[in-house]
């Protein structure tokens, strides 16, 4: 009990801190997944950086992922103190749209990086990466070329993957499956799921085990061992390039409705497609900047593999039938 | 009805009703706006969930029958052997299982089981067999832990009528131990299978694959991918239905205390045979629960040990982490404190059943997920308060409430042997409140108190889910400071951290255990 008193204590103190603090300087509040804000993410440098030349504080909230800000928005409505949602991809930008909660940005993104032209007036680009199957070179010598030789080799590597229900490259794998294998999907997943060897939570928990050797290939990123190379110098890793293309995932922010800075807001917005901001991203974030230049491209990524042609499905469609696919996939797992 | 003791029951009891229904009310008021409406509620026409259900609750019976069998034996080797060295080690390392963020636990079981692993067990151990092992690992040793007192609460002159009769092993088993041991054992089976019920990412990743989905993914999925609350709500509470059932059935086997009790040592007996049989065990139980351990440990130790340690951030989740663990402790003992009081009044008085409602409502909360909870709070709180300076509030009372149960296994039986023996005595002596506090219940029950609040200390210092949903920039926890690791390629920093967690649960077991339990004897 004593601490919640002491707590409630604390609790009267930084209100009234934070009145004075707001008359000092104004406080943007931007709410993102937690490996953003967290000691290793673009984070902590994104808020040195900013607030170096805002007068203002940079208060980076970190939520599990994508579609828990998105929740957390919806729950907040009006009140949010959000200024900024930061992280949510192209799966849910439909559902971010039709809340309603948004306002249009009135930043126009001029040297994209994105291989499609970039047309929206809600949400802005920060990074982008492609969906990938890792494997380890010195363990798997020769890796399937395509997502179809993946599938249909009964003696192919055996894979570790996330669930589509509570990860994002989980239900990247559904939409890449489906943008390929369109109405035999199912069929696809059956013949891909004994060489399944778990179905992991998140991202984390499947690398992990990818790491330990439970499998020869795990689903990540392009862009994934970039982090090796450049973190640990260990060049073992690489992304199987697959003919069909690779599916994307396009990260954005976007500007709450409900702001009461939006000129501030619209700052870090600006700010976030510069190249200060976009520099931090390849080594932080592990992902493609979304603005070109050399710059901000560290020398490694261009051992990666070339991910062409990029793969999406419109927002809308991923928004209408994302349920339907997913309940596909849990009907064929689940045999 | 005038029982003493039943007013501030009565306001616990309220207290957690209105923590755990009025989030669920929440929710519910929720699905009434536009955007939030319920899909088909109709679960039980849904061949899936049914499924989900079956499977939720085989795995959680299997890994039960599974982890509180073999306790029952391994608890009583440690009992018969209160000279074995290093017997309080290594007991304080049956106790950090349950401590270890699930993630972790499947990293540690996957390095001695996976395929690079000590005992490789390949493919295989994805699907039953890998929900199986973790949740042994998880749940032996916690229930040793809560089963090894029942030994020491049987008379010294049981043991001794014993030896006088001849009574061979099975029969003192039979005669002298089991009646002691079916007090505190349906309870344990309950906490145990309550845990494998709600298991998650332990499930989730060692499963397999959707195959193995329990229901509270299911909840999960509803919240949070189909962000439809009423039907998570509804599927909240048919898995609270369901613990119900299954706790009505398993309580009913409950026995209720005699009115003799002692502190005892066991009787070891003299048969060689028997001892080695009893080290062997305890040397089995050792390796299996030290196994995984100590895997983490030799990784932990190849990592960045310095680099971690000194970084500021671990260190503040450290505090934070010890705020958490140690309020959530004292608030769930407090609450169990007097709910089982009451439930022992009334067992004395011949309610047994009216007791053992009080003792169901305190353990079941456990299965409404804290996720549902969280978000329910946070539906409430969010028109109302700024719901980041209410972080620490809401966290440490979600941990409470899922610490409770633990309390009344711990310190159930003992208060209610207690409270049988010396109640009358004390009407006599008017010794009443503080006073019969301090020299009766204290003296008498610090020690399961020092090993339930150690136990919830450790627990609520691992546990990651509410802490990550509400979500804050100056409120990390060790816990969360893993994942985020995890979820940057730092393996070997998480290891790092995940060590210093151990040992900080450790520490925080062992001084709490020590300094509310006393020193008297390195029992249990």
């Amino acid at each position: 009990m004593y601490s919640i008193l002491l707590r409630s204590g604390t609790v009267l103190a930084s209100l009234l801190l934070s009145f004075s603090v707001q008359a000092a300087a104004p406080t943007l509040v931007v709410y993102s997944y937690d490996s953003f804000t967290s000691d290793w993410g673009p984070g902590p440098q994104v808020k040195k950086a900013f607030e170096a030349n805002c007068e203002c504080t940079l208060e980076l909230v970190g939520l599990s992922d994508g579609v828990a800000m998105l929740n957390r928005l919806r729950l907040e409505g009006a009140n949010s103190r959000a200024d900024i949602l930061l992280g949510i991809d192209t799966n849910l930008t439909a559902e971010a749209r039709a809340s309603g909660l948004f306002d249009t940005h009135g930043i126009s993104l001029e040297s994209s990086a994105l291989p499609n032209p970039w047309q929206d007036d809600l949400f802005l680009p920060y990074d982008f990466g492609y969906f990938a199957f890792i494997y380890n070179k010195e363990k798997l010598h020769n890796p399937p070329t395509s997502l179809r030789q993946l599938v249909e080799d009964a003696d192919g590597p055996t894979l570790l993957i996330q669930d589509p229900r509570t990860s994002t490259p989980g239900l990247g794998l559904v939409l890449w499956m489906k943008k390929v294998f369109g109405e035999q999907t199912d069929q696809a997943w059956a013949k891909l799921a004994p060489r399944i060897v778990t179905v992991s939570k998140g991202w984390s928990e499947a690398y992990g085990l990818f790491l330990k050797g439970e499998a020869d290939m795990v689903l990540s990123y392009t862009t994934s061992p970039a982090y090796h190379l450049i973190a640990e110098q260990d060049a073992r890793f690489a992304a199987a390039r697959f003919a069909e293309g690779h599916y994307q995932q396009i990260e954005v922010a976007g500007l709450v409705r409900s702001s009461r800075q939006k000129p501030l807001a619209r700052k870090f917005l600006e700010f976030m497609i510069s190249d200060e901001f976009q520099k931090i991203i390849p080594t932080t974030n592990w992902m493609y900047p979304a603005i070109a230049g050399n710059e901000v491209l560290p020398a490694e990524f261009s051992q990666l593999i070339d991910p062409s042609p990029a793969l999406l499905l419109d927002e809308a469609l991923v928004a209408s039938e994302r349920k339907s696919w997913v309940d596909e996939w849990l009907e064929v797992m689940s045999r | 009805m005038n029982i003493p003791r039943a007013i501030p029951a009565s306001l616990v009891l309220a207290l957690l009703a209105l923590l755990v229904l009025a989030p669920m009310a929440g929710l519910l008021q929720l699905s009434a706006l536009p955007g939030f409406e319920a899909a088909d509620l109709r679960i039980w026409e849904n061949a899936y969930l049914r499924r989900v259900v079956g499977f939720s609750l085989w795995q959680a019976l299997l890994s039960t029958l599974l982890s509180v069998l073999p306790a029952i034996l391994v608890a009583r080797a440690f009992a018969l052997q209160p000279g074995l060295p290093l017997r309080r080690m290594l007991l304080g390392l049956f106790a950090l299982p349950l401590v270890v963020p699930a993630v972790v636990a499947v990293m540690a079981v996957v390095s001695v089981y996976g395929s690079d692993g000590w005992l490789p067990l390949g493919r295989k151990l994805y699907g039953l067999n890998g929900i199986l092992l973790a949740h042994v690992f998880f749940n032996l040793p916690l229930a040793v832990r809560l089963l090894l007192p029942q030994w020491h609460a049987i008379p010294q002159s049981h043991w001794l009528l014993a030896e006088q009769l001849g009574m061979n092993h099975w029969q003192r088993f039979r005669f002298v131990e089991w009646p002691q041991l079916r007090e505190a054992l349906p309870g344990v089976l309950l906490l145990v299978f309550m845990l494998c019920l709600t298991s998650f990412a332990v499930v989730l990743t060692l499963g397999g694959g959707p195959r193995s989905t329990t229901l509270e993914v299911a909840i999960y999925q509803s919240l949070r991918f189909d962000f439809d609350p009423a039907k998570a709500v509804v599927l909240a509470l048919l898995q609270l239905a369901l613990c119900m059932l299954v706790a009505i059935f398993t309580l009913k086997l409950q026995r209720m205390p005699e009115v003799e009790i002692a502190a005892a040592t066991p009787w070891a007996g003299k048969s060689k045979a028997a001892q080695w049989f009893n080290l062997a065990l305890i040397l089995a139980a050792t390796l299996y629960v030290g196994m995984p351990l100590l895997s983490l440990l030799i990784d932990a130790l190849r990592g960045p040990l310095l680099r971690v340690m000194f970084d500021t951030g671990l260190w503040l989740a450290f505090g934070n982490t010890l705020l958490i663990g140690i309020s959530a402790a004292v608030l769930a003992a407090s609450a169990g404190w007097f709910l089982l009081a009451y439930s022992a009044e009334l067992a004395q008085r011949g309610h047994s059943a009216a007791a053992r409602l009080v003792d169901l409502a305190a353990s079941s909360v456990y299965v409404v997920p804290p996720l549902v909870i969280a978000t329910g709070m946070f539906v409430l709180l969010s028109p109302r308060v700024d719901v980041f300076d209410w972080v620490y509030p809401v966290v440490i009372s979600i941990n409470a409430l899922m610490g409770l149960p633990f309390v009344i296994r711990c310190l159930g039986p003992a208060m209610r042997q207690n409270h049988a023996r010396y109640h009358r005595l004390c009407l006599s002596l008017d010794l009443r409140g503080w006073n019969r506090f301090r020299h009766l219940d204290w003296p008498l029950l610090r020690r399961p108190l020092g090993l339930a609040i150690a136990l919830v200390a450790a627990l609520a210092m691992g546990d990651l889910g509410v802490i990550a949903l509400f979500g804050s920039t100056r409120s990390a926890t060790l816990a969360l400071l893993i994942y985020q690791q995890l979820g940057a390629y730092l393996v070997a920093q998480a290891t790092v951290t995940a060590l210093l967690l151990l040992a900080l649960c450790l520490g925080v077991f062992v001084l709490l255990e020590h300094l509310i339990g006393g020193s008297a004897d390195a029992a249990a």
